[in-house]
């Protein structure tokens, strides 16, 4: 799928879970740029200076979870397009993620067509 | 899960070896029941008639099914029905056995037969696995751990046995459970789950299980022990541990949380009370599950 010119964050603290997110997003959006972080603070600094189209970012994470780097990106940035992929799910979490603006959550292990559908869905390239 | 906690019970009573075990296990997917082993199960023939209508399609050019029909032993609707019957497969796990020579059709009986009594599986069909039996089976490794038998325990087992055979493959055989004062690191991953107590869980193992059981986990062909292959034992410990806590909140409203994951080298672990090793043996290692509470 291309979509030159669109830029997708990356953020989770697992090597392995960023390395495999990373391969699906670059096998599936060409001509897109990849930015990765390892923790919620990276996530707000690198919103705030690359300006991504979209946002996949786990919760659980070290220094700043990812409810709170939600949190933070969406007052910075009312229309960021932030895609919660984690391991946990509880209800709890999930609505709350859903009322702080989380577009979507995506259960791991992750599908590779769920990442697809996603980029298709939210930056419009088929 | 009947197929592994069989794999315990063989390896506990000393009828097969790991290796005996490993090898028939590894075959599963691929192998088809055969009409005798279903007849056996299903109590429509002896072993004897089995292996006697086994001999004779050895010396004549018939099917299973026409030679027990002309001998008597099963009609043409019951071979029908056994024929379109869904096997466990921790039957397929017998018929492998047999087939490598590891014991007879009529030991197999025997042993189904005792399987079934000590793990008190009465459902004879077994097409659907029960969830009471699942429950007393488990229930029973945590009194070998001398750990309180309770709802929530026994679901983090089940959940991790399940959480094996979705993640990294069907065919182990859970080991049985030590209780220890402190467990020595080899390599592993810790993680502290709370709730009104701290449980530290724990899985161990060696650098090369490590490689193996994150090849399986990440579908990776990992080749070296590096920060992937760590990185895929938190993901699974953390995995498994997010599973749970989602159960647990869900079902019994609770309140409880988890520790982001942590690599451990070496030292030791323990807890306020003790440890208990659940190890699980896989193919390619054993693997060893601590819960320290």
């Amino acid at each position: 799928m291309d979509i030159t010119g669109k830029k997708i964050l990356v953020c989770d603290d697992s090597v392995l879970a960023r390395k495999q997110l990373m391969d699906a997003v670059k096998e599936i959006a060409t001509g897109a740029t990849f930015i990765e972080g390892k923790n919620g603070a990276e996530a707000v600094e690198l919103y705030k200076n690359d300006k991504p189209d979209l946002v996949f970012m786990d919760i659980v994470m070290p220094e700043k979870d990812g409810t709170t780097a939600l949190s933070e990106i969406r007052d910075y940035d009312d229309n960021a397009t932030i895609i919660i992929v984690s391991s946990v799910g509880t209800q709890d979490l999930l609505k709350k993620a859903i009322q702080l603006g989380a577009k979507d959550f995506i259960q791991k292990p992750f599908e590779k067509n769920q990442i697809k559908e996603i980029i298709e869905l939210r930056l419009g390239g088929k | 899960m009947y197929t592994q906690f069989l794999g315990n019970y063989l390896l506990q009573k000393g009828l097969v070896s790991q290796e005996q075990l490993f090898n028939a296990m590894s075959r599963l997917s691929q192998t088809h029941i055969k009409l005798g082993t279903i007849a056996i199960h299903e109590g429509l023939m002896t072993a004897r008639e089995v292996d006697e209508c086994l001999y004779v399609q050895t010396r004549e050019d018939k099917r299973f099914g026409e030679i027990a029909i002309n001998r008597g032993y099963l009609t043409d609707e019951q071979v029908n029905e056994l024929l379109s019957k869904q096997t466990p497969d921790y039957i397929l796990l017998g018929q492998n056995l047999v087939e490598d020579g590891v014991f007879s059709y009529e030991q197999l009986e025997r042993i189904l037969f005792d399987y079934k009594n000590d793990t008190e599986i009465y459902d004879l069909s077994l097409d659907v696995e029960n969830q009471d039996t699942i429950n007393a089976i488990i229930s029973k490794f945590f009194q070998l751990a001398e750990m309180p038998v309770d709802e929530i325990n026994v679901m983090y087992l089940e959940l991790m046995f399940n959480s094996l055979i979705r993640f990294v493959g069907e065919d182990f055989s859970p080991l049985t459970p030590m209780v220890l004062e402190e467990y020595p690191v080899t390599f592993g991953v810790s993680q502290c789950i709370s709730s009104e107590k701290e449980y530290i869980t724990h899985i161990d193992c060696d650098r090369e299980t490590a490689i193996a059981f994150a090849s399986r986990y990440a579908k990776e062909d990992f080749l070296e022990f590096d920060e992937y292959v760590m990185a895929a034992l938190e993901d699974f410990l953390n995995l498994h541990n997010g599973l749970f806590i989602v159960n647990v909140s869900n079902t019994y409203s609770k309140n409880i949380s988890l520790a982001p994951p942590e690599i451990k080298m070496d030292g030791v672990i323990y807890g306020e009370n003790k440890c208990v090793d659940f190890p699980v043996a896989y193919p390619f290692g054993t693997i060893h599950l601590i819960i320290c509470y």
